[in-house]
């Protein structure tokens, strides 16, 4: 028994969401339909922890593979796995979810079960498409993250949900088709170079005659789509409506991971797959990322709407990962900007979904989100200050929180880059702090002065159950990063190594087949 | 062993008061005290260490923070002469001023998270001086401005307060930009941020580069723009002023004591750069000058007892900036520490005088008050004749010698040292005019705050008086040699630090001077000199205000009324601010918003996507709802999109 959980742990962290969400749709009562979907999610998280403990760091190859034949004769598997890169990003995954479902305990939210199942086929869809290896399969994971979105905001979202949604899904589909045309052209270059059909990207790794302008067309095809997915500026419009439209628990997920896949995407496919391409189109993406921090800082200082001005705030910190993604110095990526940038995607993760989280309290209590309409309130809920001051001190990157050390390393590799765009970059912090400190500001301090405020009440106990875990690990991230960068570094180098190498393996035997290597890390494991 | 302790102390309080919020105030009050205490002790056998002949530092690390790529940076603190003083300038004054803030806070319903705020402090502030290497300095820079953000707008409610710990955070961030990158120019050419390797590669330079030059010059006008920032000199000095919103204690302990030297004291551990950039050491100096004499010409005309003595730090901060700028870093932390002294001392005075008020802080309200409070007057009184310079306290001898230095500077080395002499001398009338309108004449304030009045209790006078002596004897350690010659005495505070701050071989040529004899005649005319105008300065102003506002007063200002409105307005600079970028930077976020973001970017996506709308209702003869067909025309339109990148 622990033998097979050992070898497919992968699957059930990829399955048992959409298992839970099935029973969790049917369950006879709301009560029981909560208890398993958070039942499951927990299991999950916990197997999730399994993988995390049981990762060996010191390795750049893909670890727990499970590989399928699926399609032979179209070369398409089933292929998953876990390496350096996105570890960190199923385990924000795994555990931001029973947090949501935990927020979720005693709303009144109407149609809880679709809401709960939902959520729960997201979590399938989103670490199915960290961890697929199969161009396919990749696809249609990425794809199934849209649909529960889709109804997510459709359905519980404001008032003006149907136009957000909308808007939302056609520009992501918009992107994901290029994406689509992309991978099927790139599944041919495949089979011209190696004579045989491949979907898998170990496969397609390995790709070494293919031409600049055919590496610029699909650098840029999916490009696109993940800086839509991002979004990285000018593609960013629909990010706003869906936040100030969706539920919490949507834009805690929607801010927390589904962001991220644009810019693990990059990591995974653009950086690795095209690296001639990547070389030319650095400066443009490093372009609109500085903008993006810029533009998106200023817009958030603008906004009246607390939900609207963390939204744009995603959109500047985001620029920073985008940034720190592309710095290609002497040919090679910069280790540094890498890993500020992955470690960047946990930490947004984190502090901008407790920002979410802690808007929404406020909503719930107060049914408005204008800034005005507060101040004072720190008087009242204690708790729930402390949490949105730490909250905002890992959104402005504060040394000794994590949001530091990801700024940090990001902005050191891009100065070393160009000095002009690491300063231009560096504005971000200031202008972070100025918008932050001033959604804290209008809602924590000044007089109590409104009567609905002077009613409200501080975090029950529930709530405190998921935001003080996540403002403890806002910290924790700060104070001890190395403990979770250790996990992500042999990966990063790798991936650096590779653009000027020009290829990526799953491991550093070039030759041995992949059922091997899934055998080899297995052996590992045990 | 004992440097794991000074750091814990504080953090344990911190945490112990911040999480069990204790509701009795003197549970708070005793835990936060332990924490500064205990951790002053474990301090002092670490400093009695250093004493020796020739001991040098050691580093500690702690353990590995960020590693990635080539970059390792460690959690290491270092231990050396230097951050032995500072060591327990944090933490002596600091426990002096954590003692009587019990007192201060009596009135409040709890005190846990102020204690807790203050232990935090503390604990930042031990990261930034004892960090060995810019990273985690900087993590103590930034901690530090947490804790003042958080204690400045401290009783929050008052909207005021909380708008001035933003702006002292937002002001502070400015300049940790320039500390920022600093850093990336640092790494990028250095390859490491650690004090010790940068030393190491720095003093084996025989000579320099003229890139490895300006390389440094441009990593030393980064750092010290955040200097200005944290240290409030021009042009960021302006959220020091707004800072005094701050409960008083914490005036004296982060706005005048410990955090805002930091600025001072970063530049003199990386006074290996400093020395081999002097050009922008020539930029440090004229900043200080000018924001000595700036700030204390704005400090003649206030009327707000917090507001005379904020400007006055800012001015002093200038004294000190201008001595690390003559490459007087000795003179710098000299000045440091006796400043430390009594500038808690002043503050903590005006704290005593402001509870006796209930919390009044118009000068115009007050006089008179030597009566009520004798013990304060006293203590008071000492520290203005050390601020002053009077000959024989503690600020005599620290400010003679940064004059002295400044004047020794060669080239423009009178300037400053001018710059340095008027600054004393408005220093000298404010502080007279602040003591006479507060302790003199008749007292002003109503009937009902009179019959209240009384002098503090224990808890409060105590450290003061404490500070007082210090006040007095401090100066004692930094004689200036010719005067110790005179008096047989010697000079124990330079030599002592001279075996941290070294000019680098490669620098000798244009430091030489540091090591030029000059004549005793001319070092006695030139402190006479200064003595006297300051004195002179002293006993304008004594006359002019012994008796409070008197009409002749009235009838002065009124005939310099364009002179004193500027000066009273401090020179409309937060006005300025205002009109040239804050007002621009919101305009232009406005126009970005309403006009590109909702215009243009958004708009034009909402045309594009109507005008898709429009032609797929043009084209809808097509739709048959046959699956087949679409299935058909989507795989062509799939494969035309496949053909045309392939070819």
């Amino acid at each position: 028994m622990f033998a097979w959980i050992n070898s497919s742990i992968v699957s059930i962290i990829i399955f048992l969401p959409l298992i839970v969400a099935v029973l969790a749709l049917f369950s006879p009562s709301v009560r029981l339909s909560k208890w398993i979907a958070l039942g499951g999610s927990l299991v999950t998280f916990i197997a999730s922890l399994h993988i995390w403990f049981h990762f060996d760091a010191k390795s750049s190859a893909l670890q727990f593979v499970e590989v399928y034949d699926w399609l032979p004769s179209m070369g398409i598997k089933y292929l998953v796995g876990v390496d350096g890169l996105n570890l960190l990003l199923v385990m924000l995954t795994s555990f931001l979810t029973p947090c949501v479902l935990v927020s979720l305990w005693e709303s009144k939210v109407t149609y809880i079960k679709p809401f709960l199942s939902l959520l729960l086929v997201l979590e399938t869809g989103m670490i199915g498409a960290l961890v697929a290896f199969d161009l396919v399969f990749f696809y249609v994971f990425w794809e199934v993250m849209l649909i529960p979105m889709y109804f997510i905001i459709g359905i519980w979202g404001g008032s003006n949900k149907i136009y957000a949604t909308t808007k939302f899904v056609l520009y992501t589909v918009f992107g994901s088709l290029l994406m689509l045309v992309a991978a099927i052209v790139l599944y041919l270059v495949h089979y011209e170079e190696h004579g045989f059909y491949s979907t898998s990207l170990l496969d397609l790794y390995k790709i070494t005659q293919m031409g600049l302008s055919t590496q610029s067309y699909l650098f840029l095809a999916f490009s696109l789509a993940f800086a839509i997915k991002v979004p990285l500026w000018p593609f960013h419009t629909w990010l706003p409506h869906a936040h100030t439209e969706a539920p919490t628990s949507g834009s805690v997920i929607l801010a927390g991971i589904l962001l991220k896949m644009g810019t693990y995407g990059f990591l995974r496919f653009a950086l690795p797959l095209f690296p001639d391409a990547l070389v030319r189109y650095s400066p443009l993406l490093m372009t609109l990322g500085i903008v993006g921090i810029v533009y998106g800082a200023l817009m958030a200082w603008m906004q009246k709407d607390a939900k609207r001005l963390v939204a744009y705030s995603s959109v500047s910190h985001l620029g920073f990962v985008v940034i720190g993604s592309v710095v290609i110095l002497n040919g090679k990526l910069s280790e540094e900007a890498l890993t500020g940038a992955l470690y960047q995607m946990i930490n947004h993760g984190i502090s901008t979904g407790a920002l979410f989280f802690l808007v929404g309290m406020i909503y719930e209590r107060r049914h408005t989100r204008i800034l005005s309409e507060f101040g004072g309130i720190s008087a009242v809920m204690p708790w729930f200050a402390v949490c949105l001051m730490v909250a905002t001190l890992g959104s402005v990157g504060l040394p000794g929180t994590g949001g530091f050390v990801g700024e940090f390393l990001i902005l050191l590799g891009v100065f070393k880059f160009s000095p002009l765009a690491g300063i231009l970059a560096s504005t971000g912090v200031v202008l972070g702090a100025i918008y932050m400190l001033n959604l804290c500001l209008s809602i924590l301090f000044g007089p109590l002065d409104k009567e609905e405020n002077k009613k409200l009440t501080d975090m029950t106990f529930l709530e405190k159950t998921y935001m003080v875990p996540l403002s403890v690990l806002v910290i924790l991230m700060g104070v001890f990063p190395n403990f979770f960068l250790d996990k992500t570094r042999a990966s990063l180098h790798h991936l650096a190594e590779h653009v000027s190498e020009y290829r990526l393996m799953v491991s550093h035997h070039d030759s041995e087949p992949v059922h091997e290597v899934a055998g080899a890390s297995d052996t590992k494991n045990k | 062993m004992l440097i794991w302790l000074v750091l814990l102390f504080p953090l344990v309080g911190a945490v112990w008061n911040g999480l069990l919020l204790p509701r009795h105030k003197l549970l708070s009050h005793s835990i936060a005290v332990a924490g500064v205490g205990l951790s002053f002790l474990a301090a002092l056998p670490l400093f009695v260490s250093l004493l020796g002949e020739g001991a040098a530092g050691s580093v500690h690390l702690a353990f590995s923070w960020i590693q990635a790529g080539d970059l390792d940076i460690g959690m290491e603190f270092v231990v050396d002469r230097l951050s032995g003083v500072m060591l327990l300038i944090v933490t002596g004054i600091g426990s002096l001023i954590h003692i009587y803030a019990g007192g201060y806070m009596n009135e409040e319903k709890t005190t846990a998270r102020f204690f807790s705020y203050l232990n935090l402090f503390i604990f930042m502030m031990l990261l930034l001086v004892l960090g060995n290497n810019m990273l985690v300095m900087f993590i103590g820079w930034e901690g530090v401005g947490l804790c003042s953000y958080l204690l400045i707008g401290y009783w929050y409610t008052h909207k005021p307060n909380a708008v001035a710990g933003m702006k002292a955070f937002v002001v502070n961030r400015i300049g940790d930009f320039g500390f920022l990158i600093g850093i990336f120019l640092t790494y990028k050419m250095f390859g490491t941020l650690s004090f010790s390797q940068l030393h190491e590669v720095l003093a084996g330079q025989e000579s320099l580069s003229p890139a490895l030059t300006s390389g440094l010059t441009a990593i030393g006008i980064c750092l010290f723009i955040g200097a200005c920032g944290k240290s409030a000199q021009l042009p960021l000095y302006v959220w020091l002023p707004d800072a005094m919103a701050g409960p008083t204690p914490v005036s004296a302990l982060i706005h005048a004591a410990t955090m805002v030297t930091a600025g001072i004291y970063m530049m003199t551990r990386l006074h290996f750069i400093y020395y081999l950039a002097p050009s922008a050491l020539m930029l440090v100096a004229f900043v200080g000058g000018a924001t000595a004499l700036f700030a204390a010409t704005i400090a003649l005309v206030q009327n707000d007892i917090k507001k005379v003595l904020a400007y006055s730090t800012v001015s002093q901060l200038g004294y000190m900036v201008l001595a690390c700028g003559v490459g007087a870093f000795d003179a710098g932390v000299f000045h440091l520490l006796t400043h430390a002294c009594f500038k808690a001392l002043l503050f903590l005075g005006a704290g005593s005088v402001i509870v006796a008020l209930h919390h009044k802080q118009d000068m115009q309200e007050m006089g008179g008050l030597k009566k009520y409070l004798p013990i304060t007057h006293a203590v008071f009184l000492v520290a203005v004749l050390a601020i002053i310079g009077f000959p024989g306290l503690s600020g005599f001898f620290s400010k003679d010698e940064i004059l002295w230095r400044a004047f020794s500077f060669p080239g423009v080395g009178w300037v400053l040292w001018l710059m340095g002499l008027f600054a004393a001398m408005c220093t000298a009338f404010y502080m007279v005019r602040l003591l006479c309108l507060t302790f003199y004449g008749k007292n002003r304030s109503d009937e009902h705050t009179r019959h209240h009045l009384h002098e503090t209790s224990s808890v409060m006078w105590a450290p003061l008086v404490v500070l007082a002596f210090l006040s007095i004897f401090i100066g004692y350690l930094g004689i200036p040699p010719f005067l110790a010659e005179a008096f047989h005495g010697s000079n124990l505070f330079s030599p002592f630090l001279s075996s941290v701050i070294q000019v680098p071989p490669a620098g000798e040529v244009y430091w030489s001077f540091l090591h030029e004899h000059h004549s005793e005649a001319l070092e006695w005319s030139l402190m006479g000199a200064s003595t006297l105008l300051a004195l002179g300065s002293a006993s304008f102003a004594f006359i002019l205000y012994r008796n409070g506002p008197t009409p002749f007063l009235q009838e002065r200002k009124e005939a310099f009324a364009s002179v004193y409105r500027t000066l009273y307005n401090k020179y409309w600079v937060d006005e300025l601010y205002d009109r040239i970028i804050v007002r621009p930077l919101k305009e232009m976020s406005e126009f970005l918003w309403r006009v590109v973001d909702l215009g243009i970017i958004n708009g034009g996506l909402n045309v594009l996507g109507q005008s898709l709308m429009f032609l797929s209702g043009v084209t809808s003869f097509q739709m048959t709802g046959s699956l087949h067909r679409y299935a058909v025309v989507f795989i062509l339109g799939l494969m035309g999109l496949v053909v045309l990148v392939i070819v």
